[in-house]
């Protein structure tokens, strides 16, 4: 009886313990948000519709057409259109189309991508009318670089580095055999050395000090005066530097 | 500024804007139709016999014509103060769209719902298929009528309704929809449907033992049926209410009123009287007690009566789709929309009358204070004699003592209907087997025990 009596005044109690919190929460603010009218604040890794960064601080596009993305869509709703640079040998973006009708947000495509390229923006607002209009190509996927900037800093994402300059390569491509003739200059004052004496008394100075000082646009007329002094020589060190970088490096540095 | 404070102000306005709405739609129709027309009448040259009695059957009107125009409005406001409270509970803002604020939500969602196709099912009894709504929904407006009387502080519009057995006749019909509910969950031809309909008629029939023996306590200590008596005998203040044992305790704290003012012949007086009755105090308290714990069965019994949660096991949505209302659309489920608000609304204003004193104001002086005044204001008026004149009108249509009476029994009920919100908001659902176990092993025995005990502890005190 008594426990009877015990437990009703206990459940009682929890149940005024429970309407008590319920009133309380009367007097919090709303957490509705009023979509139309307010935009909710999503936060960075919100897996909304998926984009493609360029670089927020050079603008360069990011994707390097890896194609790691689209072989890891579970969906296959990545379909990317590349070829292979005549002049550059470089893989180079031709079209990038994802299917957000088939796509299921998953976020797995952003987390292979080597360059944090493809990501996950906030936007979820993809509404159309047709199913055609869900497949985003490479123009409409492409943020821009303010936008790029934003989505980086909203994910803590490291900005990438630059690609190698695009710019030198015409310049590095026609003077190819002059570089490859250069790259071995380097290492040629020590294979030089032993083979003249007195001739190189003059050039060694010079050669030993270009690559500490390394400007690439001097290097040729460095190269010019070693040739002047000795053409021979270099056709024989020409094919030796692999071999003898390893050693010759360490040398260089220290001249 | 917080912006809590922002939507329970919201919330305030709301309920301002919709209880004028339905209170001034009220009081003009009963304006119109039992003061207003027959003035018209008998100002026209008509026979007297022919005028006297086409005024009579018009002011027998007049409580049809209040439940008539009260009820669809009534529910329209219910269900967007119970979205928009529910609203407020769960730190959300609830219908806020259509209108200004959302008010309109619910008139709009009527005309949509007026406006729906209606559908018999496949294999349904159309006949017991469209009376069942009916059923369940007439028995609201024929309830209501014993209690205008009392919550108008028996104004002479509505004194035909006063019936000398009121709760009793008020218990009888309320007993009614659930006969709707067994029809139309059985005419669906729809096993949800049937499951909710019998669910409905076992927790009925449990939980109206509870509360008509609350109920029939609370006779017991007025010595009448009458809610228009009952509702009288609790005028004096806060202590004279059913709820803190009608007057039980006021014996004693006259007594000590007496004593802070030195009053000694009173104190003797009183003392006198408690010499007969040793027993008294003890028996005070406890029988304030005992119409506490009625109070608390009352309200149980009750949102068990109207299918509130955490009873509202006929249309459990995750067991049975919607109960027994799941094959209505169109009209019909309107009329089971409406008829379930309107029954809250009315189990809410008989624990107002019964336990909550009715329309009189729980501080003494109060009411009379106001009455008072407002009949000062109206007296100022100029040509209250002239038909027709302004001041007649106002006279007419202003009765101080049912402005009053209507203010207080008006905050009462809505406060249990929000705190029956609130419980809403709080409570999970009962299952089916532990409904039927509190309500036959706790409730009933419960109620019986302290229902004897009163019996004894009123001739103590
Ligand atoms: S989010 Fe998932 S489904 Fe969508 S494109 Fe990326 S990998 Fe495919
Ligand atoms: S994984 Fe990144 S870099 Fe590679 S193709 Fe996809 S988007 Fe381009």
């Amino acid at each position: 009886m008594f426990g009877l009596v015990g437990r009703a005044v206990e459940s009682l109690y929890y149940v005024c313990v429970g309407l008590w919190t319920v009133a309380k929460h009367t007097g919090r603010a709303p957490i509705t948000k009023e979509f139309p009218d307010t935009m909710p604040d999503l936060p960075g890794a919100f897996r909304g519709r998926l984009a493609l960064a360029v670089n927020p601080e050079t603008s360069e596009h990011l994707c390097i057409s890896c194609r790691q993305c689209e072989r890891v869509c579970p969906d296959k709703c990545i379909d990317i259109t590349a070829h292979k640079s005549p002049e550059t040998g470089k893989l180079e973006l031709i079209d990038f189309k994802i299917d957000h009708g088939l796509c299921m947000f998953c976020g797995l495509c952003t987390e292979v991508c080597p360059t944090t390229c493809i990501i996950n923006t906030n936007d979820f607002e993809m509404s159309d009318y047709s199913r055609e209009a869900l497949i985003y190509d490479l123009k409409k996927l492409t943020l821009t670089q303010d936008e790029s900037a934003h989505y980086f800093s909203k994910k803590y994402l490291p900005i990438p580095k630059p690609k190698p300059k695009p710019a030198p390569k015409p310049a590095a491509a026609a003077a190819k055999p002059a570089d490859g003739v250069a790259a071995p200059a380097k290492p040629a004052p020590p294979a030089a050395k032993p083979a003249e004496g007195a001739a190189a008394a003059k050039s060694a100075p010079a050669a030993t000090d270009k690559p500490a000082g390394d400007a690439a646009a001097t290097k040729p007329t460095a190269e010019k005066k070693a040739d002047d002094s000795k053409d021979s020589e270099k056709e024989k060190a020409a094919p030796e530097p692999s071999a003898a970088e390893g050693k010759a490096e360490p040398d260089k540095t220290e001249g | 500024m917080n912006p809590a404070v922002f939507e329970i102000g919201k919330f305030a306005r709301l309920t301002v804007i919709w209880l004028s709405i339905i209170f001034g739609a009220v009081w003009a129709a009963c304006w119109a139709v039992g003061v207003f027309a027959p003035a018209l009448i008998n100002a026209s040259g008509m026979p007297t016999e022919t005028a006297s009695l086409a005024s009579e059957v018009l002011r027998a009107l007049v409580p049809v014509v209040a439940v008539a125009v009260f009820i669809p409005i009534n529910a329209m406001f219910m269900v967007l103060c119970e979205r928009r409270a529910l609203a407020l509970f769960t730190v959300r803002k609830g219908p806020n769209r259509v209108g200004p604020d959302g008010l309109l939500q619910t008139a709009a969602d009527a005309v949509k719902l007026l406006f729906k196709e209606d559908i018999t099912p496949h294999g349904a009894d159309a006949v017991m298929f469209t009376a069942a709504p009916i059923i369940f929904f007439a028995p609201s407006i024929i309830g209501v009528l014993p209690l205008l009387a009392a919550a108008s502080g028996n104004h002479e519009l509505f004194r035909s309704v006063n019936l000398p057995t009121g709760i009793f006749y008020v218990l009888a019909i309320a007993s009614i929809p659930v006969v709707g509910i067994v029809m139309g969950g059985w005419a669906s031809n729809n096993k949800y449907s049937l499951v909710g309909a019998l669910r409905s008629a076992a927790q009925a029939i449990s939980y109206e033992i509870p509360l008509v023996l609350s109920i029939v306590a609370v006779c017991l200590m007025a010595g009448t049926l009458d809610v228009v008596k009952i509702a009288d005998q609790q005028k004096d203040s806060l202590l004279s209410w059913n709820i803190f044992g009608g007057g039980a305790l006021l014996p004693y704290v006259n007594l000590v009123v007496a004593g802070l003012q030195g009053n000694n012949e009173q104190v003797q007086a009183i003392m006198q009287h408690f010499q007969a009755q040793p027993l008294g105090p003890f028996a005070a308290v406890l029988m304030v007690v005992c119409c506490i714990i009625f109070f608390g069965i009352y309200i149980t019994g009750a949102c068990a009566e109207v299918n509130r949660i955490p009873f509202d096991l006929p249309e459990a949505e995750s067991e049975l789709v919607s109960g027994y209302n799941t094959e209505y659309s169109g009209i019909k489920f309107a009329i089971f929309f409406l008829a379930e608000f309107t029954n809250l609304f009315v189990v809410c204003s008989i624990a107002s009358i019964m336990f909550l004193g009715g329309g009189h104001a729980p501080l003494p002086g109060l009411e009379q204070g106001f009455t008072e005044m407002l009949g000062g204001i109206l007296k100022q008026l100029p040509g209250s004699k002239e038909i027709f004149s302004p001041g007649w009108l106002i006279n007419s249509l202003v009765n101080p003592s049912t402005v009053s009476q209507a203010f207080w029994i008006i905050l009462k009920t809505y406060s249990l209907v929000i705190f029956a919100i609130l419980i809403r908001a709080t409570l999970p659902r009962f299952r089916i087997d532990q409904l039927m176990a509190f309500g036959w092993k706790r409730l009933i025995p419960l109620s019986l025990i302290l229902l004897i005990a009163l019996t004894y502890l009123r001739e103590l005190v």
